[in-house]
């Protein structure tokens, strides 16, 4: 171990501006073989992240938000699903508010375990998107307290056990987070069950998701 | 933008670059403002985050302010290198797979750099000119290995 990064007793304070474009002067510097101390361990850690991740032994977090983004799946099966409308604001004088006074109608969905094969997330980020696969072999993606604010969503459903038109703050089957403000409709089941799946979603309240097979790229086509 | 003053101030970032490790800084701070951005996105619509993903706000904080801290009290850039890359190791856990694995990307590096810098370095040699002295040393005997020996 060296003295302070402070400590620089041979460069005379005047002297040094004119030396450093002539004889580089003395100046701190990376050193490889202390910098790979700590990158080879970091490294094998980040990819023992992503195999984890990838075998889905790991949950992760998302909360991806702001931009509207496309969720498919090829199935869906939940427990704990409840369903109401709300309001989105957005940020004041952002320039996507357009005529709509900043305030985007969605409905939120909550589920709070679910289950999805072949999911697909897909964010466009201008000329290229962002895509997210997972649960493409045997493995399913698995989801907890899954919330998210969509515009549009379609898919073949059936629901066990649905009530229709209950105050949306009087909720109880999607837990805690499955519970909407007062005097809006809204709708929950015991169990919820989609095919063919797609969501444009605004905002996704973080959920822990479990991504086996996970792959992540860049691509000229969404999902 | 006059001449003057600019040639003032580039030396003078020059010699304070010099006395920090500015890129590992630097490259954490930007990983943690990638992360963020991740989360945020471009601010269209607010979220409304629970309990659950305070964590992913909180940790790309902490990168970023491993990565200022690095800036401007690099005396203590071993501890917050250490932070910094596990903090940033983490963000892959709780935001958005560490920003899309950029910003895990980029504060690993940072802190990485950071961690293997030192202060008051000779001055940086290529490698060929190093391997080129070591021959000429290996070839001509005594005196003049002696010298290759000081400035390699």
């Amino acid at each position: 171990m060296t003295s302070s990064a402070e400590h620089t007793p041979e460069r005379p304070d005047g002297a040094a501006a004119p030396d450093a474009s002539a004889a580089p002067a003395r100046r701190g510097r990376v050193r490889a073989r202390r910098a790979a101390v700590m990158a080879v361990p970091a490294t094998l850690a980040a990819a023992g992240l992503a195999v984890l991740t990838a075998q889905g032994a790991l949950g992760v977090q998302f909360a991806i938000s702001g931009m509207p983004f496309t969720v498919t799946a090829t199935e869906l099966d939940g427990t704990g699903f409840a369903q109401f409308g709300g309001l989105d604001e957005m940020a004041e004088g952002s320039p996507n508010a357009g005529d709509t006074g900043g305030q985007v109608l969605v409905v939120t969905s909550v589920i709070k375990n679910a289950t999805l094969s072949k999911l697909c997330q897909s964010v466009d980020l201008g000329g290229t998107n962002l895509v997210i696969r997972a649960g493409e072999g045997s493995q399913k993606v698995r989801a907890s307290d899954l919330t998210t604010d969509s515009t549009e969503l379609t898919g073949d459903a059936a629901f066990n056990n649905i009530e229709i038109g209950n105050d949306a703050s009087t909720l109880d089957k999607a837990g805690p987070n499955g519970r909407g403000p007062k005097g809006v409709f809204s709708q929950q089941s015991d169990t919820v069950h989609i095919a063919n799946l797609r969501q444009t979603n605004y905002a996704t309240t973080a959920g822990v998701f479990k991504l086996p097979g996970l792959k992540l790229g860049f691509s000229g086509s969404g999902c | 933008m006059p001449r003057g003053p600019r040639e003032g101030v580039r030396p003078a970032f020059r010699q304070w670059r010099a006395g920090r490790p500015f890129w590992g800084g630097l490259l954490l701070a930007l990983g943690g403002v990638e992360v963020l951005l991740t989360l945020k996105a471009s601010l269209d619509v607010i979220l409304h985050v629970g309990m659950q993903g305070l964590a992913g706000y909180l940790l790309p904080v902490v990168m970023l302010l491993c990565g200022v801290l690095i800036l401007f009290n690099p005396a203590q850039r071993l501890f917050y290198s250490v932070i910094g890359v596990l903090v940033s190791l983490g963000t892959w856990l709780t935001s958005n797979l560490g920003g899309f694995f950029i910003g895990l990307l980029l504060g690993v590096v940072g802190s990485c750099l950071a961690f293997g810098w030192l202060p008051d370095q000779e001055p940086r040699v290529s490698r060929r000119r190093r391997r080129n002295e070591a021959q000429a040393a290996k070839a001509v005997p005594q005196p003049l290995e002696r010298e290759a020996g000081r400035t390699a």
